[in-house]
């Protein structure tokens, strides 16, 4: 069974009004373990099929099955549940919450589903140490680097042991070495914590250390390549 | 958590959540000490005429108080003023002889109340003495000697040794006149008692009477508090006389005291509800200063409900900051004034009509700490639901990309 399988998927947006088709008929299937990047121009529609595997948007058409899950027609509540315990996700801005330290913001996804305390701190002393933030636990976001703080976030994408994450241009705020830096971490996180990773980028950098790269334009898959030496 | 990133996010714009608590303190400032001036004066108000003549409880003949007859004297007085006096909160107890007559100096006649005291009944469950402003207090031995109030003093365009003559009624009707020596003019906050009133000495008054005669025992009592307890035991071992507390024999010092504590909420009510609108204001550029992370927020699974709760939280907290910093300086300026209180004697005379002295103390009672309290939350909670919404009607796909 794949972990994610989306079949016949369309959105179109303002469809009282002027309707704009972002996709259209999209099918896709992402086996687990896969480091996949899906990539594509601005406007080709690559945000909207990624909200619509994080469950964050709901499709004009078509079904989307998340480890034999059928989310597209959940109520939002549901929907709201369904991505804590099974989505993570890594943010273009980070978006860590500013006032928490680094320790504080993994706990977070853990105390939301209702983690004791213990397992928390243990888990998030655990993930910071993965991604390689041992030393600055109890750092506030503003106190650190753009890398760090991307780090921070894989780490909370983590946390809430989900079935893969989505990742929505991890690197475009990075400079070359950290990107380089965070997209080897998220390989090892790939291999040592057997983590699904589904990007969405234009960052060639992160399109080379794909395992698979599906191209999105106009809406629709125009390719999707496996690369040489890719485990999915 | 939830509670802590609330409370820390209170001190996210430093700036701008110090004006804001920094309006809502002073709002308070003021507001507790206009209604402290409000309560001090009712209280104030009270208890001038309660230390005056209206002492804690009453005691009269039925209908004495609408009729004012001069036979309607207490039966048996001396054994009720000996039963009150052995009461253990009673503090001090006065029999009064009233009857009303004439007072004529030289120069001009007025209708008065003449009170027919035991001076050192009357000293101790009275402020009488000490509102002496000339002269002297009465001798229990009596001598013809006289005290008047200052405004009657000036009617008569009498002094301190002035001779006055009293033309009064005795039981049986006929005509009595009194010769007496004014030994000091009283001034209390009342210039209408002022203006009405005189007090002898019983020692003086009864042989023009033609006998003993009590119309009124005033009670003093060690403890406003214990009013019901002594009304209710001397209501029961005489249940013919009539006996009342303050609040019915002073029906309008009874409102005022009673309102005072209204007003003083609606009063604090009103800054509440302007301070509303500059919390919600606040609240309402904070969330939107933070819709990307309300977006992420929502994104990675936290509820609406939580997110709601969560801007909730920090409304309340930076409301109750400023209400509580507004209520320790409202307390602390309130508890300065306790010892020397604001002086008003610039505006004395129109207070005196009023019954109000010159020397206001500010008071807020304790009970309004917690209902001032209730109040600054209630507003918190009314002031947080408009930009609460706001944040829980964003759609996290969108939100996590604004910029």
């Amino acid at each position: 069974m794949p972990l994610i399988q989306l079949n016949g998927i369309t959105k179109v947006y303002n469809q009282a009004s002027i309707p704009v088709s972002a996709l259209n008929g999209v099918d896709l299937r992402v086996e687990k373990l896969e480091f996949t990047a899906i990539v594509g121009p601005s406007g080709s529609g690559k945000t909207t099929l990624l909200n619509i595997i994080g469950g964050l948007d709901q499709p004009t058409s078509g079904t989307i099955t998340i480890d034999g899950t059928d989310i597209s027609s959940m109520k939002e509540s549901s929907l709201v549940d369904f991505r804590l315990h099974h989505i993570g996700f890594v943010f273009q801005a980070y978006n860590l919450i500013p006032v928490l330290t680094a320790k504080e913001n993994v706990e977070f996804i853990m105390l939301l589903q209702n983690i004791d305390k213990t397992e928390r701190e243990a888990r998030s002393i655990e993930l910071l140490e993965a991604v390689g933030l041992k030393d600055r636990l109890d750092s506030r976001p503003s106190e650190l680097s753009g890398g760090q703080q991307q780090r921070v976030a894989v780490a909370r994408a983590l946390a809430s042991h989900p079935g893969f994450v989505l990742a929505d241009e991890p690197t475009a705020n990075l400079d070359s070495h950290s990107a380089s830096s965070l997209l080897e971490l998220m390989e090892d996180l790939n291999r040592k914590y057997e983590m699904t990773f589904v990007f969405a980028t234009h960052d060639a950098r992160v399109i080379q250390r794909a395992h698979r790269v599906v191209t999105i334009e106009d809406g629709k898959i125009k390719s999707d390549v496996m690369s040489a030496g890719s485990h999915a | 958590m939830i509670f802590r990133i609330s409370w820390k996010n209170v001190w996210r714009s430093k700036k701008r959540s110090g004006i804001v608590i920094a309006a809502i303190a002073l709002g308070l400032w003021g507001g507790l000490f206009a209604a402290g001036v409000m309560d001090g004066m009712g209280e104030t108000m009270v208890n001038s005429a309660i230390e005056r003549e209206l002492t804690h409880i009453q005691i009269h003949a039925p209908g004495f108080r609408d009729e004012k007859e001069i036979g309607m004297v207490i039966p048996g007085a001396d054994t009720v003023l000996a039963f009150v006096s052995g009461l253990p909160s009673v503090y001090a107890v006065t029999g009064r002889c009233i009857i009303d007559g004439m007072a004529s100096s030289p120069s001009s006649s007025q209708g008065v109340m003449i009170k027919g005291i035991v001076p050192s009944a009357e000293e101790s469950a009275t402020a009488i003495r000490k509102e002496i402003v000339e002269g002297s207090y009465l001798d229990s031995a009596g001598s013809n000697a006289i005290i008047i109030g200052k405004k009657l003093a000036e009617k008569l365009d009498v002094r301190v040794r002035s001779k006055i003559v009293l033309t009064f009624q005795n039981p049986d009707g006929s005509l009595v006149y009194g010769a007496f020596r004014v030994a000091g003019i009283f001034q209390t906050a009342s210039s209408q008692y002022d203006g009405l009133t005189l007090y002898v000495t019983q020692h003086d008054l009864f042989p023009l009477l033609g006998s003993s005669m009590i119309h009124e025992i005033g009670i003093r009592l060690a403890s406003a508090a214990s009013v019901p307890d002594v009304l209710d035991k001397v209501q029961k071992r005489f249940p013919s006389l009539e006996v009342l507390s303050w609040r019915e024999l002073a029906p309008e010092l009874k409102i005022t005291a009673d309102s005072t504590s209204v007003f003083m909420n609606i009063f604090l009510g009103i800054i509440l509800t302007a301070l509303l609108f500059g919390i919600t204001n606040t609240m309402l550029m904070s969330v939107l200063d933070r819709v990307r992370e309300f977006g992420m927020l929502m994104a990675v699974g936290m509820k609406r409900r939580q997110v709601f709760l969560m801007v909730m939280m920090e409304t309340v907290f930076l409301s109750l900051t400023g209400g509580i910093t507004g209520m320790l300086l409202g307390a602390g300026t309130i508890a300065s004034l306790q010892r020397s209180g604001i002086d008003l004697s610039a505006f004395s005379a129109g207070l005196a009509y009023y019954g109000i002295g010159s020397i206001l103390v500010p008071t807020v009672p304790t009970s309004t700490y917690p209902v001032l309290t209730v109040m600054i939350i209630a507003t918190a909670v009314l002031a947080a639901i408009y930009p609460a919404l706001k944040v829980i009607q964003l759609r996290p796909a969108t939100a996590i990309r604004t910029y």
